[in-house]
């Protein structure tokens, strides 16, 4: 229905032919990965770096695809209102922005709202965290001359484009939570008395949510905190097993990135919170789960100024492993618990 | 001398295994602090909190907020005494952490339990400002576990933003002041981490610019 006002067909056709692509190259890196974590193979090591630069290149084209996919929706599916309906919207708006802390900016018919959506809302957010990870195998694996811990990092690489291709695939079908709300305003045959309603649900969540700036740090500051962890849990596997140095310094370098944009990206949904949901928010799962891997990292960073006593070399590394089954909780927890988070 | 050096030696070890324990204590209570948070989310879910009306949703949270409050404590005492660590030797540092802890109860039995909180927080926040002013002025007098200006100087901000950051959290009600209390806090915490986690990066650049300047 929504096909004539967004061009989501081509969208998809280009979209899942990147993904295609993706998936061939992840299969090439994944057995790579495979062949190297057992036995290695220095003859395997330079294609493989070549073609996780092209997995790099094709992660990168296919979200510019979706900054072209979003910039039609800005174009193309305006919140446009009668004049009528317009100014009665408006008396509503300033009768409810009295005495709000945060209230609901009143409508220009000149310029009628429109979406301005972040380029990781629902099955994109894996799109954009696994590049996230993609960009930082990449200097990952041409910083260490480690076969086996190169192969570990081009595996999980695989396993994560694996996912998109089979169960998060952002251009199967695009956004459909998003379209599932707004379809009905674009091509239902609404009363005015019905177009007011379902603007004043659409409204506050454009404001509040689709169209919030911190939309544009919080979440993926979030995932590329999570692409580090990933890098850390493997190095931390891997000090387990050896005490190399080298190893415990790119899972420092990754683990104080990491822990910087966890915290900032945590920081900075604060005070949206706030704004959205009021001081009603806490002990909400999502930020349990966030608080309690917050927690493990800090502790991870605390206990690896006293990495030189053996036993707090291993209790390092179980941190760092600790810290990516919590990020993993964490982000299952939205759709298990049911909280103010349950939605994203 | 030879005594006087032997002194000081023992003087550091005593001060670096307290801050080992230290860090062992914190670690603790953030473990005690993640399994209540996993309980809580698992008691959310079976008990179906949010379909309960608001009273007793309110409730629950009342009940949530006594079963953390106990470790929040634990956590801003452990943040009072880290604080003075760095200024204080070791032998008076005990002394300090056992008046902090007998005032704060004090405080708690003859006020209420906000005001003996907020009294160990103001405490730390003045004594963290005068440990990050000693910290930029580069005193040697300052007891780091690492070395480096901008490293101390980066923990000393990142402490300085974990207080008023919970410290912000007790003027939720006055919510200028709070998100402009919660700027600052992110302003500290950031500078801090790229002062701490980048020290080489950042003296590289200060001493770039000392170089270019004619």
């Amino acid at each position: 229905m929504m096909e004539h006002l967004v061009p989501l067909t081509r969208f998809g056709d280009i979209g899942n032919g990147i993904i295609w692509i993706l998936a061939f190259f992840a299969v090439l890196v994944g057995l790579s990965g495979i062949v190297n974590l057992f036995r290695p193979i220095r003859a395997l090591q330079r294609p493989t770096g070549y073609l996780l630069v092209l997995l790099a290149v094709v992660f990168l084209a296919g979200f510019a695809w979706i900054g072209w996919f979003h910039h039609q929706i800005y174009v193309r599916l305006p919140l446009a209102l009668p004049a009528n309906l317009a100014q009665f919207l408006n008396s509503h708006l300033q009768m409810m922005n009295q005495g709000a802390d945060f209230g609901l900016p009143l409508y220009d018919a000149a310029a009628p709202p429109r979406y301005v959506l972040p380029l990781w809302l629902e099955n994109e957010k894996y799109y954009f965290w696994f590049m996230c990870y993609a960009l930082l195998a990449l200097p990952a694996h041409f910083r260490m001359q480690h076969p086996r811990l190169r192969a570990a990092l081009h595996i999980l690489l695989a396993v994560q484009v694996g996912i998109l291709f089979g169960a998060a695939n952002p251009f199967a079908d695009p956004l459909p939570n998003f379209f599932g709300a707004v379809e009905p305003w674009f091509t239902g045959n609404l009363s005015p008395a019905q177009r007011f309603g379902l603007f004043m649900q659409l409204y506050p969540k454009m404001i509040f949510y689709y169209n919030a700036e911190y939309m544009w740090f919080h979440p993926p500051l979030l995932f590329l905190s999570y692409a580090c962890i990933t890098v850390t849990f493997v190095t931390s596997v891997f000090m387990l097993v050896r005490r190399e140095q080298e190893v415990e310094k790119m899972g420092y370098d990754h683990a104080r990135l990491g822990f910087f944009l966890l915290t900032l990206g945590m920081l900075l949904g604060y005070p949206w919170a706030l704004k959205a949901w009021r001081p009603n928010w806490w002990w909400d799962p999502k930020i349990c789960s966030s608080i309690m891997m917050w927690a493990i990292y800090s502790t991870y960073l605390h206990t690896r100024l006293y990495a030189h006593k053996p036993f707090m070399w291993y209790f390092s590394s179980f941190l760092g492993i600790l810290c990516f089954l919590a990020m993993i909780f964490t982000f299952i927890s939205s759709f298990f618990f049911p909280g103010e988070h349950t939605f994203v | 001398m030879l005594q006087d050096m032997q002194n000081g030696k023992k003087a550091a070890g005593r001060a670096g295994a307290l801050d080992y324990w230290l860090i062992l204590a914190t670690a603790g209570v953030l473990f005690a602090v993640s399994v209540i948070c996993v309980y809580g989310m698992f008691y959310y879910k079976l008990a179906l909190v949010e379909q309960l009306p608001p009273a007793e949703k309110a409730a629950y949270l009342n009940t949530m907020n006594g079963v953390i409050a106990p470790f929040i404590i634990g956590l801003i005492l452990l943040l009072g005494i880290c604080v003075p660590k760095r200024l204080l030797p070791a032998s008076w540092l005990y002394r300090f952490a056992a008046a902090l802890t007998v005032s704060a109860g004090v405080l708690s039995w003859r006020l209420d339990i906000t005001a003996a909180l907020t009294a160990v927080l103001a405490a730390s926040l003045i004594l963290q400002l005068v440990v990050l002013a000693m910290a930029v002025a580069g005193s040697r007098r300052l007891h780091f576990e690492k070395s480096g200006y901008w490293v101390r100087v980066g923990s000393s901000l990142i402490h300085l933003g974990l207080i008023l950051f919970v410290l912000d959290l007790l003027l939720y009600r006055h919510l200028v002041l709070h998100l402009f209390l919660f700027w600052v806090t992110t302003g500290a915490s950031v500078l801090g981490m790229v002062f701490c986690f980048y020290a080489s990066a950042v003296a590289g650049i200060f001493r770039r610019r000392e170089n270019t300047q004619p």
